[in-house]
């Protein structure tokens, strides 16, 4: 299926930038036919994503970029988010329900994603980690 | 992430509103709580009806502040917990961790 690219964008490593690619990743969805009701499923997962590159993968180095581009199908809309860093494997990640993590304050990114988007990947390239995040359009995008 | 603090019968409570994402937005809702424990407030209340949508960082926030909040001896109820964020407690099985109320009013009740 032909997936056509909507935007293609690069912001230095600072959480700064987050509310900026928050409203035009909204504006972008807004214009198609994506369900609004699940606009703030990929808002949070996108900044999830945008998050854990900044902050594992590009360490907050702010000569580092995080690349992020939203994709379109008939069928799913799809967002990459890609960092500069070393990567990790997803499977060594603690699970955070577990008791002996439920009072710690982070690691729940991952399980949020998995559970707000349809589809999730993680690519490790020699350019860094690139994560997919795909979201269904039930009646089409 | 915008907060607000007023006060009700010897309660504190915070308003937050807004979308939580990240960011410097947890060193200053734990600066608020820990200027609020230092006025002696030993009840909270974390009202959460106009947050839009909250991360793992805005749950990362309410943990930060739950703990503050107990190891000063001190009590922590969550009001207007909205479905979205229910969800996520649900997700991430904080559902157990923090004492929920509908609203403020039956937050207030027996506190
Ligand atoms: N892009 C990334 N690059 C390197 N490590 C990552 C990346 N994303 C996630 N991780 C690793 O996976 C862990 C879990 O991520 P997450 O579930 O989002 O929790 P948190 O970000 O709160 O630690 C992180 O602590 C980190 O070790
Ligand atoms: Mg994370």
């Amino acid at each position: 299926m032909p997936l056509k690219k909507l935007v293609d964008l690069s912001i230095p490593s600072s959480q700064d930038y987050l509310p900026q690619v928050d409203s035009f990743v909204e504006k972008l969805l807004k214009a198609t036919k994506f369900p609004k009701d699940d606009l703030d499923d990929v808002a949070i997962s996108v900044s999830e994503a945008v998050n854990n590159a900044i902050l594992h993968g590009n360490q907050s180095d702010e000569s580092k970029k995080v690349f992020i581009k939203v994709y379109l199908s008939k069928k799913y809309i799809r967002i990459s988010v890609r960092d500069e860093g070393g990567g990790f494997k997803p499977e060594r990640v603690p699970d955070p329900t577990e008791d002996e993590n439920l009072l710690k304050a982070s690691g729940r990114g991952l399980l949020i994603m998995q559970h707000l988007m349809d589809r999730l990947a993680f690519k490790p390239t020699s350019k860094g980690t690139e994560i997919i995040l795909d979201k269904f359009c039930p009646e089409g995008c | 992430m915008r907060l607000k603090t007023r006060e009700r019968d010897g309660i504190l409570i915070l308003e937050v509103k807004g979308k939580v994402m990240g960011g410097p937005e947890a060193t200053v809702f734990q600066d608020t709580i820990k200027e609020a424990l230092g006025k002696k407030y030993k009840k909270f209340i974390f009202d959460l009806g106009g947050v839009d949508w909250m991360n793992s960082s805005g749950l990362g926030i309410l943990i930060g502040g739950l703990t503050t909040i107990k190891n000063a001896n001190s009590e922590l109820r969550l009001a207007n917990v909205t479905e979205k964020i229910k969800s996520l407690f649900m997700i991430t099985k904080l559902v157990t961790i923090f004492d929920s109320y509908e609203t403020i009013e039956d937050a207030l009740q027996n506190y």
